[in-house]
């Protein structure tokens, strides 16, 4: 099917509406990675299965759609139109839920949620709790259809905005549009869209080029890859726009080559787009000719940054290079270009659809519209929530996330990835937004939320993000290079109980030689998550330099692990498990750890069913 | 030992002879040679017009790339904030003790490579473990034997889940 | 346009970086990533001089001099207390990287440093990363040095040293550029050795002095498009024997 106008669109988007009414039940199954990892494949096999054994192929949809968000429950299941929201459905319970729910419109118990706080038993996915506080402008798509067809896409109202901004609007206004809504980039940066699209527009030079940045490598961030498996035609209708108001005819997505998922339905999607005349030369007749190429990046960190992403590109390494002149004016092949990240060019179509001042009025004064968080680590509902800008951390964590795990207290939430900053209780109340977030000393980056309980050592933390750092620094300048290696040999030092108070000025200093010294964001960013450690749990750092003491009970220097008799019933289970054969004891006594041999690996801990294994 | 040259020659055909193209190729020599053989990358460089040196320098440059062949299984042990936070390092220092190699290394009969992957955006169901294509959540160190048996039995990703469940 | 760099007016064109303009007026930026020969690349960060405009309201930046283009009117401060905490800092690592080097020893004294105060490398070399071996290479054409690896690991080298097909010409361009001369060669009466690997060496027909390796006067021949003959004579012969000719026609 080729459409030649935007007439023909929304033809076929009625057409498409008319046969969906007729259409009756749909099971739709949520095949995000996470859900993929927890066998979801199998899943929509045994529904099809048993639709199948009750003669309900034709009557009943499978629909197998990108993330719903709520992986921590995966994989999950949404009979629809009702609703009723089914969560860890195995292969097994297809039949069941067939049989039940569809044929006599019971409900499964077994396969509720129950909201942990009130332990109810809820039925909707609208009365989750994890859900009903979110605004999801971008991700609300993404349980509704098939990421794989262009027709669920288009039957949602998918590419009606480009068709509309072809014929009808001027790019200059499609600018000031996009200006006005005030989106700023969402891939950390925070720069005005509109801003970046206007300099670009201008710059002298061509070809100029578009580029969408999905090499999600901040560790614990996983929303651009959701976006581009669950959605990906939102992301190319998001960049034909940009490319049609700045005036460009090639476009690039970089994609991790980790995310496999996404580079297939981003492909299937391109070439579905081409196929139905969104996509490639004279786009739905209007004379506009624009194309995507999918790179899929090599695996490097630094490639998220937008220079070394772009050498990257252009077939070499990873190396960034100074911004003084801007890469809207010199980027891609010395080119005026536009990057922007994935959940950015996302915004886009909504913001056309609906129009600047409705999504305005969404967001802090600053910072415009939702932005969407990877909540994960030591929190009960980990997963994927879309929220309007200026909500609190605690409404994310405590109500959307419903508190931290196994009941233990919050100890400190990282955000902004490596580059970001752990705050503590007294950040809580803070409304999430791109300048809030920085001034507490951490940043919104692309969203990752990892919640960290009283068990988490915060030297520990900051250890991990240096040792991230320096095995992703490209190396090529001074500060970065040798200033992270020197940074982690002092916190290497620090956990292991060793150096001076001194050692802390020590590692001030040098911080503040690699925030002003570094070439790139990645290296001037790289302090982050020792300063802001420094800032909120300076105590902590002091544990392990005065007393010698992890209080966290993480640093394996500085801990000792031992049994509790009075819980300890002799199961032997910890004294197989040692590597180190450190554990002795019978068959029904106490046990005993020799702390000479103990390698302090934790194994014993993690194999205990009674609780009697102490770290101190 | 001469390695064949049909797949080679297949992926050169599929991508534009010029620099831009370099790391496509070499990602998908990688797939093919599960490694990037030193007689092969002269192939590329000549094919795509760019210096040996940039072709080396780009190859020990991105992490998806390896000089050396990597095991018929490899195991990618997450190492992303969520999951270091819920114990990674543990599964990790496990598969080392198993395996009897570091991180980085393949074992000497040529079966498994084990390695450290920064964030495969799981995140919520960490700590994970990426077995060739499979993904396995929630992590823990009495689970691994279980998934290196299933290794070595031919089982498919989900029957191999559930035994681990 | 003009610019003030040390309370100094300078001129500059359009497109001309701050290093190179301030180096014309005789105030001196150390660098050691640096070379007119080849493109500016902003690695070693010692360049760092902090600049503000009156446009600015107050706002001053820090930046590498080798990077920044010039602009009217720009006031560029090449030794306040933050460049120097900057460069400061940049040395003390260096320092740490390769505590042996003499360049770098007397670079860190002048910024006050006697004694690196972080952690000296293991088994240290005298490379300081500042890439300016491969781009020359680049430059002249051979491509035969590359970096491997990245961030701390990161090292130069010459792809598959041991294997014959190596690009080298022999042409020491990369050794003689190294600030630190961290780049080994030697020569004896009839071969060359860089990169663990052995060159002839061609001498000019005239006065014998040494010209070159035949690898490399044939990859400058097919360079520049001269024929092969025109590399027989070292560079002052062959200016003699010109003047001597210029030396006929004129008189």
């Amino acid at each position: 099917m080729h459409l030649t106008s935007p007439e023909a669109l929304k033809r076929l988007k009625s057409q498409l509406v008319r046969q969906r009414k007729e259409n009756k039940s749909v099971i739709t199954v949520c095949a995000g990675t996470g859900c993929v990892a927890c066998g979801c494949a199998a899943v929509s096999a045994a529904f099809r299965e048993a639709l199948k054994e009750n003669h309900l192929e034709e009557k009943v949809e499978i629909k197998t759609t990108g993330c719903h968000g709520f992986c921590e429950r995966g994989p999950l299941v949404v009979m629809r139109p009702e609703g009723i929201f089914y969560q860890r459905v195995k292969p097994a319970d297809a039949k069941q839920i067939v049989e039940k729910t569809i044929k006599q419109g019971k409900v499964i118990e077994k396969l509720l949620y129950r909201d942990p706080q009130t332990k109810q038993l809820l039925t909707y996915e609208k009365d989750i709790p994890f859900y009903n506080k979110q605004e999801r402008l971008i991700f609300g798509m993404n349980g509704h259809m098939d990421p794989t067809s262009i027709q669920d896409y288009i039957t949602l109202g998918g590419y009606q905005a480009l068709g509309r901004v072809l014929v009808s609007v001027h790019p200059d206004e499609v600018i000031e549009e996009v200006k006005k809504s005030g989106l700023r980039g969402r891939g950390g940066g925070g720069f005005s869209t509109g801003r970046k699209w206007a300099s670009c527009r201008q710059a002298e030079g061509e070809p100029k080029y578009i580029i969408c940045n999905a090499d999600e490598g901040d560790p614990g961030a996983f929303m651009d890859r959701s976006l581009l498996e669950g959605n990906p035609h939102a992301v190319v209708e998001g960049m034909i726009i940009g490319a049609y108001a700045i005036g460009s005819h090639d476009g690039y997505v970089y994609v991790r080559n980790e995310y496999p998922l996404a580079v297939k339905n981003l492909n299937i999607a391109l070439a579905a787009a081409r196929e139905y005349g969104l996509l490639g030369a004279d786009i739905l007749g209007s004379g506009f000719s624009f194309d995507i190429t999918v790179s899929r990046g090599g695996g490097a960190f630094v490639c998220g940054e937008s220079t070394a992403l772009m050498a990257s590109l252009e077939g070499k390494i990873g190396e960034p290079r100074a911004k003084y002149i801007h890469t809207v004016e010199c980027g891609l092949w010395e080119k005026p270009s536009t990057l922007n990240n994935v959940e950015t060019w996302a915004n886009v179509p909504t913001i056309i659809e609906k129009g600047a001042d409705w999504y305005r009025k969404i967001g802090t004064e600053n910072s415009k519209g939702t932005k969407v968080f990877a909540l994960t680590g030591k929190v009960n509902n980990t997963g994927l929530v879309e929220v309007p800008m200026g909500i609190p951390l605690r409404e994310i964590i405590f109500d959307i996330g419903g508190g931290i795990l196994d009941g233990r207290a919050f100890k400190a939430v990282q955000t902004g990835g490596p580059s970001g900053g752990c705050l503590p209780e007294s950040a809580l109340n803070l409304p999430v937004d791109f300048d809030t977030l920085t001034e507490a000393g951490s940043m919104m980056g692309s969203g990752g939320l990892i919640v960290m309980d009283d068990r988490t050592c915060m030297v520990d933390v900051a250890k991990y993000f240096i040792h991230f750092l320096l095995e992703e620094s490209c190396g090529k300048c001074v500060p970065c290079r040798e200033g992270l290696r020197q940074l982690h040999e002092m916190l290497e030092e620090i956990s292991r109980g060793e150096g001076g108070v001194g050692t802390l000025d020590g590692i001030e200093r040098l911080c503040s030689v690699m925030e002003q010294g570094s070439l790139c964001a990645l290296g001037r960013s790289a302090p982050n998550p020792v300063m802001s450690t420094l800032r909120y749990f300076r105590d902590e750092y002091l544990a392990h330099l005065e007393a010698h003491r992890c209080p966290a009970g993480v640093c394996k220097a500085l801990i000792n692990y031992s049994v509790i008799e009075e819980n300890c019933t002799g199961c032997v289970v910890c004294k197989r498990a040692c590597p180190a054969e450190a554990i002795t004891g019978e068959k029904n006594q106490v046990h005993k750890i020799n702390s000479e041999i103990c390698t302090r690996c934790g194994i014993c801990l993690a194999v205990c069913k009674f609780d009697a294994i102490l770290v101190e | 030992m001469t390695l064949p040259r049909a797949p080679l020659q297949q992926i050169l055909t599929k991508y534009p002879p010029k620099e831009s193209s370099l790391i496509m190729v070499l990602q998908d020599v990688q797939d093919a040679y599960r490694h990037l053989p030193l007689e092969l990358l002269v192939e590329v460089a000549k094919a795509l017009e760019v210096p040996k040196a940039k072709v080396i320098a780009v190859a020990t440059f991105y992490k998806a790339f390896s000089l050396e062949p990597k095991g018929e299984v490899e195991i990618r042990v997450c190492r992303g904030t969520a999951c270091h936070v819920r114990g990674g390092l543990l599964i990790m220092d496990e598969f080392k003790r198993l395996l009897g190699i570091e991180e980085g290394e393949t074992t000497s009969d040529g079966k498994y490579t084990l390695e450290a992957v920064n964030c495969v955006g799981t995140c919520a169901m960490a700590p994970v473990v990426v077995v060739n294509d499979t993904y396995y959540g929630s992590m823990t160190v009495n689970k691994l034997n279980r998934i290196l048996r299933a290794t070595k039995s031919s089982k498919t990703a989900d029957a191999a889940r559930e035994e681990t469940e | 346009m003009q610019l003030t760099i040390d309370k100094r007016s300078v001129v500059a064109r359009k497109g001309e970086y701050l290093l190179e303009v301030a180096q014309r007026n005789g105030i001196e930026i150390p660098a050691l990533c640096h070379h007119p020969a080849v493109e500016p690349w902003g690695g070693c960060r010692l360049c760092m001089v902090e600049i503000t405009h009156p446009d600015w309201k107050g706002w001053t930046g820090l930046v590498t001099a080798c990077l920044y283009p010039v602009q009217d009117g720009l006031i560029v401060s090449t030794d306040t207390k933050k460049v120097h905490q900057v460069r400061a800092g940049v040395l003390d690592l260096l320092l740490a990287r390769c505590p042996g080097s003499s360049l770098i020893q007397n670079l860190a004294r002048q910024y006050g440093i006697e004694e690196t105060s972080f952690t000296p490398r293991k088994a240290p070399d005298l490379c300081i990363l500042c890439g300016l071996c491969i781009r020359i290479c680049e430059k002249i054409g051979a491509s035969a040095i590359s970096s491997i690896g990245r961030g701390v690991e990161k090292l130069v080298s010459v792809p598959y040293e041991t294997v014959a097909t190596a690009a080298c010409v022999g042409c020491l361009s990369c050794a003689n550029i190294c600030p630190t001369g961290a780049i080994a060669f030697s020569e004896s009466e009839h071969c060359r050795t860089i990169w663990s690997r052995n060159f002839e060496l061609v001498r000019c027909e005239e006065c014998k002095a040494v010209i070159g390796t035949p690898e490399q006067l044939e990859h400058f021949a097919r360079r520049s498009g001269l024929d092969r003959s025109y590399f027989t004579k070292c560079d002052s012969c062959r200016n003699r024997e010109a003047a001597a000719r210029f030396v006929r026609v004129t008189f």
